[in-house]
């Protein structure tokens, strides 16, 4: 999933001051999983915005909705009635939710509530990690199932580097070297020789240092 | 069971299921839980018309089946439904005449619960009725059979009160078959005719010298005499034959009346004993002795009084077709029970004898043939039977059950409609719970209700158990485990986070492997946890519902936006008070506004900001004691999410220590110096604001 974490109220309340009508809206997948952007966060922020506005003597309405996923058309056009009514929208979901909802609405503005953090798992209720960073070439066969773009601090690929510790990182000990990771799964397969293999020079192409990406599947698009 | 009244689109919970009248247990034990004594009361007696009698003498099959029984011990149904309905809140109930007057005239023969039952239906339903009573007063056997001990003369004359109340004419001294006919009151204009006589027919022993001694007396005549206020001398040893409540009745009442030893001679073992398991404890907690396997041979007597009895041990043989196994006397082991005084109280059989030539009776024990179980026809058209006359002995509510029946079924017969439709239900087992939820699950004592000591019970017919007090019945109340109150999945909202999966202390909830979640809704407790952090919404619980909290803190706030500070007081229900702690919080701190909760758990973080959305100025969440808490696991949680909300009012510029979680007092409601010390907090955090 795509983790994202809700901004500080502070910033929040700062960007939508002012619009006579905000209109804060959720959404029902990965914002909601992170507990950032579900119908239960849009009701907790539209109410604390609107402790701030009463409190500030600011008049302004802010109403509430969510959406399943602020990523497809569809489901954007079922609040356009809304939409229409609100100058500003305040949106709950990941950088592309918010970006979708500014192309379909040229003439609103449309303000970020969340910051989207990285693709991750979920470790256990409240704790996401990192896994994947959508490098367009995927390598995990070849390093025991572990990713060294994601998760090694210098997307090493021919780890570990000499700020290992005791299985640690050096920038962190709250951070694994997830070459050590690689090392200690690969003995336990009885797979070590993989690590013979030298990764040449990385193209980076297929992870947008290409420019920005796209994909078109011919046998699908209308 | 009357299955036509249940609506099927709905799961209704095993005590329900399991009254004869489908009372709805949790209905009114939510209300006692919420302290709503008043309207608890109210809601037992919209379907019953004897509660307080039920509350006393009920065999509350509601309590067997109760779901709690298999964590601990079930929820005590009867003394709760007592408790409501003795209270001081009691005469404000009054039973609506919605109807207008049908004419009809409809005569009830019998005034015990099956007639009173039927009467007082018919006559809400607008039918003039008029109950005719053999004996010179009514109650049937709730009057005549069951003792003051159990049941009190004046509750007994109350509770009829109010039925005859309802516009009911009563004739007593008037027996049917003697003084009048059934076909005489169709002649007198009666439109229809409910018989209801009961059982009042000693069986007799079929043994050698019962017809010959002075000192032989059938249990129903013996009640009948006690219960009547008659003077009557017993003997000092008295055996009494039979297992039923009737023998146990009997034998108390001896004791009370002066007899030294009292036997009760039963031919099975205590595993088929009819008698209510906690009417045998009892008897055998007043020293009445108990001697199972032993059957009656011979009466012998001396001077033409009964001297002592001749007995037989019995061992008991294969199941009969009662289902209970059958005692076969044991060769060689007879002997002799010295005593002066003999009840019979083998069972008993109504007088149908004095209706045999107006309506068909059963071959076998003469009982009054209906065509079914709902619509209580007899072979006679316009007359409708029900009640111990037509099945033989049996229990108050079955009794109250059939007058009901009765009723809707003379109400169709009347306006000539066709009757209600015979729907045969199977009785229900409460579903099982799985160890590991009968494990997780915190038990709470079942309330002791507290009873006279044996050396006062004695000396007269004072009533034994006394009614809870309103702080043991509020606890005893919240030990429900909600069944079908708890989670509801909207599967169109549901994302499959898995967080309820993970936050349920009860483990409840359920994932496919395509993220379809499932929630046991009799298994689920309604803790609230999933509801709560589901962070789509798609959650909701049945019992006090998301919506219904937040409503109650915008109308609560309206009322009271004069009191400064205001603040939002959230009281979880386990705590330990009663209504006046209520009254008395509400008189102290006239700023506190109260919104009652089933545990902290139900509190949202938007429900707080709610309140200062309508205008608080702080809110307090107070804990119930940590002995009284069914999730104790949760708490840590709650209290991260109360620092969540914290936080964010303090990044409202609010000050976070508007929000204040307290435990509850051992007693009552809030400490004084928690309140001092919330309001001092919101002075300063306001000045803060301020300057």
């Amino acid at each position: 999933m795509i983790t994202l974490e809700q901004k500080k109220f502070e910033e929040i309340e700062k960007m939508t001051n002012g619009y006579s009508r905000l209109l804060v809206v959720g959404c029902e997948t990965c914002a909601a999983m992170s507990f950032a952007g579900g119908q239960r966060q849009v009701a907790e922020l539209a109410s604390a915005i609107r402790i701030a506005r009463k409190t500030s003597g600011d008049k302004g309405e802010v109403l509430e909705n969510a959406i399943a996923r602020q990523c497809e058309p569809e489901f954007i056009d079922m609040i356009q009635d809304e939409v229409a009514e609100s100058p500003a929208i305040l949106s709950l979901a990941c950088g592309a939710g918010v970006q979708m909802l500014a192309e379909r609405f040229p003439d609103k503005v449309i303000l970020p509530g969340c910051n989207t953090t990285f693709l991750g798992v979920t470790e256990e209720l409240g704790v996401w990690s990192e896994r994947c960073a959508g490098c367009g070439n995927c390598i995990l066969d070849k390093t025991a199932g572990l990713c060294p773009i994601a998760r090694c601090s210098k997307q090493l690929l021919n780890g570990p580097c000499g700020g290992s510790m005791n299985g640690k990182c050096e920038i962190s000990k709250e951070v694994d070297c997830v070459w050590q990771l690689i090392i200690d799964r690969l003995s336990g397969l009885n797979r070590l020789e993989m690590l013979e293999e030298i990764f040449p020079v990385k193209d980076w192409s297929p992870a947008g240092h290409g420019g920005p990406r796209k994909m078109v599947r011919e046998d699908l698009k209308s | 069971m009357i299955r036509n009244e249940l609506s099927m689109e709905i799961e209704h919970p095993p005590c329900k299921l399991a009254c004869p009248i489908l009372t709805d247990v949790r209905e009114y034990v939510q209300l006692i839980a919420e302290r709503r004594f008043e309207e608890a009361s109210a809601a037992i007696r919209k379907k019953n018309p004897l509660p307080r009698v039920c509350g006393r003498i009920c065999t509350h099959p509601c309590e067997t089946a109760c779901k709690r029984g298999q964590a601990d011990e079930p929820i005590a149904i009867a003394a709760l439904k007592r408790f409501a309905c003795d209270g001081h809140w009691k005469e404000k109930y009054k039973a609506v005449l919605s109807k207008a007057s049908t004419g009809h005239k409809v005569a009830v023969i019998g005034s015990g619960p099956a007639g009173l039952a039927a009467a007082h239906d018919l006559a809400l339903l607008g039918h003039h009725v008029t109950i005719f009573e053999a004996l010179p007063v009514l109650g049937g056997m709730l009057r005549v059979g069951v003792p003051e001990y159990r049941l009190p003369k004046s509750v007994l004359d109350e509770e009829i009160q109010a039925i005859v109340d309802l516009g009911i004419e009563v004739k007593t001294g008037i027996r049917i078959g003697k003084e009048i006919k059934l076909s005489n009151l169709f002649e007198q204009g009666y439109k229809a005719v409910f018989v209801a006589m009961g059982a009042h027919k000693d069986r007799k022993l079929d043994i050698a010298g019962e017809d010959e001694f002075e000192g032989v007396v059938s249990a129903v005549s013996f009640l009948c005499r006690v219960n009547l206020g008659e003077k009557f001398e017993v003997g000092k040893k008295v055996a009494v034959i039979g297992g039923g409540n009737t023998a146990i009745d009997s034998a108390r009442c001896l004791l009370r009346l002066g007899a030294e030893n009292v036997h009760i001679v039963y031919r099975r073992s205590r595993e088929e004993m009819p008698a209510a398991q906690e009417e045998i404890e009892e008897a055998i907690h007043e020293g009445i002795q108990l001697s199972y396997l032993t059957a009656p041979l011979e009466i012998l007597g001396q001077d033409g009084k009964v001297s002592s009895l001749r007995c037989i041990a019995n061992e008991l043989g294969e199941p009969d077709a009662s289902g209970r196994r059958s005692p076969k006397p044991v060769p060689g082991s007879e002997f002799i029970l010295d005593v002066d005084m003999v009840i019979a109280a083998i069972g008993q059989s109504p007088d149908s004898s004095l209706v045999a030539d107006e309506v068909e009776l059963t071959e076998r024990r003469k009982r009054i043939i209906v065509d079914g179980p709902y619509t209580l026809v007899t072979t006679q058209p316009g007359v409708f039977a029900g009640g111990d006359a037509v099945t033989g002995p049996a229990t108050v509510v079955e009794a109250i059950s059939a007058g009901k029946r009765a009723a809707v079924s003379i109400d169709s017969y009347l306006k000539g409609e066709s009757l209600p439709a015979i729907e045969p239900a199977d009785a229900v087992e409460t579903a099982k719970l799985s160890s590991s939820l009968v494990e997780r699950t915190r038990t709470f004592a079942r309330c002791k209700t507290i009873s006279l000591p044996v050396g006062d019970r004695i000396k007269g017919f004072d009533e034994v158990e006394s009614v809870l007090s309103e702080d043991l019945a509020a606890k005893e109340a919240v030990r429900c485990l909600h069944c079908y109150l708890g989670a509801t999945v909207d599967k169109e909202k549901c994302v499959s986070c898995l967080t309820c999966v993970r936050v349920c202390p009860l483990g409840v909830p359920t994932t496919s492997k395509m993220g379809e979640i499932t929630i046991d809704p009799f298994a689920c407790q309604a803790c609230g946890m999933c509801a709560i952090e589901c962070p789509v919404r798609a959650i909701d619980i049945s019992l006090n519902p998301g919506a219904d909290i937040a409503r109650e803190i915008e109308s609560a706030m309206d009322k009271s936006r004069h009191q400064q500070p205001v603040i939002v007081g959230f009281f979880d229900l386990h705590g330990n008070f009663g209504s006046r702690d209520v009254e008395r919080l509400r008189k102290d701190y006239p700023n506190i506004v109260p919104v009652m909760v089933f545990g902290l758990r139900r509190i949202d973080t938007s429900d707080i900001l709610r309140a200062f959305e309508c205008g608080a100025d702080g809110v307090c969440l107070a804990w119930c004691p940590p002995d009284n808490d069914p999730f104790p696991e949760a708490k840590d949680r709650i209290k991260r999410r109360m620092a969540y909300a914290g936080a964010l009012l303090e990044a409202l510029g609010m000050g976070g220590g508007r929000v204040d979680i307290c435990d509850m007092p051992e007693k009552g409601l809030v400490e004084k110096e928690l309140i001092d010390g919330l309001m001092r907090r919101i002075e300063e955090a306001g000045q803060a604001r301020q300057g």
